[in-house]
């Protein structure tokens, strides 16, 4: 008879604990859907070159493409070889002639078709960022957006290419200059912005009347195969736009290749300066966006409401990889006494770890999440050297990322949580080079011109932000800083598709930017003088 | 629930105007001698979701980051979108005026919590919850027209 109990028991127990378990899937999966956006990437995905209009298949060893928040791999990339790139250019070089002779504003139209399809698709396109990527899914969007805006200014084309002319230079002459092509650009994509970068350069150039080849980073190649499936739905004709993916292979063979006339990067300086050096003995045309270490300075007028989500999105946006995040927070005292300084000091970077501390972080794609994971786990490795660093050198951890802390449950292989040192002086190894992460700097300036000087001693030159209410202050730093994009109370001075993407120093290579001002980079004048007799 | 990022606020607010306009397509057939204020209310809902996501999607931007507004929680502001219990025009009327105060003041709220970062669905916000001063106005007048 008690056998028969504990049969009874085991067996109601059991339906139960089964009903206990179903339950607890389904609350667990209802909280997930809840959470967490549709994937758009369902397996892996083999990603193949694009090639005079085909898919082609490399030979190459394949590479998986991770995401950095699930740890899953999303993607395999080859590693394509010399003779592949060599067959992108050869496909490139023969749709030069008759693409350069199309008409400027039906070239243009395959742009209006690209953006239409891009707005279609828009959705797609930024969750694949942040799958690939990692960041946000607010911030893919904004990527997503302003890749966008860039094919809208190249659209235009007609008008932005046209020359100039004067008429009687003598009696009878008339002298004109007009824009040409120049053949095959080799374009270099970097990890951190991996739909938009490429588009800074490439619709300009093929709106001109080149053709491009575009080699995405290999951690996160997937929008640049979208990228490319759009612009053959676009209908661009086979060779104009082509995509080769791969390492220094690849980019050594672009560097080397008689035929690729210039070429358009973006990523650290060290590359940099290398590729621009190549190129120049090569002699090809080159831009070269490069690293940076940005300063934002805090006046003792700022209105602090305002600056703080200001910081947050500078320095934290993008877990700190981009080359306009906010680097180094320097406080300044001007016009302050010592004790009034130190209690300004404190009221600013009380509010600032406080709203740091709070960041939610975990999958992008989560959209109660602020902050994504580092590209992958060894970029967070090099953070965590970074704030060993910083602590060995004697600045101040106020605010440890180590300490992850995450929304969802999820390997904490790439997050780094946001990290913030203060008593940073500019001669530390944190306070003066890249760490490209999510880790602020705090530093003092007992007044705006040693806060001038301290920016003025970096060797970088990408961007600098000023908080103030004074038009004063905010005129001579817009004049006095050797800086190449500027901000007045704006923490991310991203210039838009219609301004040059400015930068100087270490931070760029070469004469002409990109975005608007690389129409003139993808083009060479042609000035005529003529007479009828 | 908390809303931290702009995405879900865009989230939260698109299915919120959708239910609205869906709760008035139904009330407009259930209560026909207010069907076409009901109906103007339900376009108005599905034109107001199209003004903030136009906002939101043409203007976002990495120059503008969206993750960090103020925090917003939705159950400060106890709105609830469903079919009033009671088809009684006047408790329903009652029920629907409610409801759209309770909606105004998150919009307002809204568009203060991401005024800093978004100004454009921002000022896009504050003016479709300005608005809505004039739909409890609608609702209030024939509310005051009921006999029941």
């Amino acid at each position: 008879m008690s056998v028969e109990i504990i049969i009874i028991i085991i067996a109601y127990g059991e339906i139960v604990f089964k009903k206990f378990k179903s339950t607890l899937k389904i609350i667990l999966i209802r909280e997930l859907n809840m959470a967490i956006l549709e994937e758009p990437i369902k397996e892996v995905l083999m990603l193949r070159n694009y090639i005079g209009g085909e898919w082609v298949e490399s030979k190459g060893e394949l590479i998986d493409v991770v995401n950095p928040a699930t740890q899953k791999v999303i993607a395999k990339v080859p590693r394509s070889t010399r003779d592949e790139l060599d067959a992108a250019v050869e496909a490139a070089k023969k749709a030069f002639p008759m693409w350069r002779d199309t008409p400027p504003h039906v070239r243009a139209r395959y742009l209006f078709r690209m953006k239409e399809i891009m707005e279609e698709r828009f959705e797609e396109l930024a969750r694949i960022q942040t799958m690939e990527h990692g960041k946000t899914i607010d911030e893919s969007r904004g990527e997503t957006r302003r890749g966008i805006e860039n094919v809208e200014v190249a659209a235009g084309i007609p008008s932005l290419m046209q020359g100039y002319l004067l008429q009687d230079i003598a009696v009878g002459m008339d002298e004109f200059c007009y824009r040409e092509p120049l053949g095959v650009f080799g374009i270099i994509g970097p990890f951190n912005f991996p739909f938009m970068v490429p588009l800074w350069f490439a619709p300009y150039a093929v709106a001109l009347g080149n053709c491009v080849i575009i080699k995405p980073s290999s951690e996160d190649p997937i929008s640049q195969v979208k990228v490319a499936e759009i612009a053959e739905e676009a209908g661009f004709p086979p060779g104009v736009w082509n995509v080769v993916h791969g390492g220094r292979e690849v980019v050594s063979a672009m560097l080397d290749h008689p035929d690729i006339v210039g070429i358009a990067f973006v990523g650290s300086t060290p590359t940099g300066k290398f590729i621009y050096k190549r190129c120049g003995e090569t002699g090809k045309r080159c831009i070269a966006q490069c690293s940076a270490k940005n300063f934002l300075l805090v006046m003792p007028d700022a209105v602090l409401d305002k600056t703080i989500p200001a910081l947050l999105t500078s320095f934290f946006g993008n877990t700190g990889q981009r080359c306009l995040s906010g680097a180094n927070l320097v406080i300044v005292g001007e016009g302050l006494s010592e004790h009034e300084f130190n209690a300004f000091y404190e009221k600013v970077v009380n509010a600032f770890v406080n709203a740091a501390s709070q960041i939610r972080v975990g999958y992008g794609l989560d959209e109660s999440v602020q902050m994504g994971p580092l590209r992958d786990k060894e970029k967070k490795q090099r953070m965590l050297t970074y704030i060993e660093k910083g602590i060995e050198e004697g600045a101040k951890l106020v605010l440890d990322g180590r300490k992850i802390k995450l929304v969802g449950d999820w390997p904490h292989d790439a997050f780094l949580n946001p990290t913030i040192f203060t008593d940073v002086t500019p001669d530390m190894f944190i306070g003066r080079e890249e760490l490209f992460g999510p880790i602020a700097s705090v530093m003092r300036a007992r007044n705006f011109d040693e806060a001038l000087e301290m920016i003025d001693k970096n060797k970088y030159g990408n961007a600098a932000s000023i908080f103030t209410q004074n038009g004063k202050w905010a005129r001579e730093f817009i004049h006095r800083v050797n800086i190449g994009n500027v901000g007045i109370n704006v923490g991310i001075c991203a210039p838009m598709a219609f301004f040059p993407f400015a930068g100087r120093k270490e931070s760029f290579y070469g004469t002409l930017h990109g975005q608007r001002e690389c129409i003139d980079f993808f083009t060479d004048r042609k000035v005529v003088i003529q007479r009828w007799f | 629930m908390e809303l931290v990022t702009s995405s879900a606020v865009l989230s939260y607010f698109t299915k919120m105007e959708k239910d609205v306009a869906n709760l008035y397509k139904n009330l407009a057939e259930k209560l026909p001698e207010y069907r076409d204020t009901f109906l103007s209310l339900a376009k108005e809902s599905e034109s107001n979701v199209l003004a903030v996501e136009r906002a939101y999607y043409s203007i976002i931007s990495d120059k503008f980051e969206a993750c960090f507004i103020k925090t917003l929680n939705t159950d400060d502001y106890n709105i609830k979108v469903q079919m009033p219990s009671e088809i009684k025009a006047s408790e329903v009327l009652k029920t629907v005026i409610m409801m759209e105060e309770n909606i105004q003041k998150f919009i307002l709220d809204a568009a203060k919590s991401i005024s800093v970062l978004l100004p454009d669905v921002s000022w896009t916000l504050n003016r479709i919850g300005k608005k809505r001063v004039d739909r409890v106005t609608k609702l209030k007048a024939l509310l005051s027209k009921t006999k029941e």
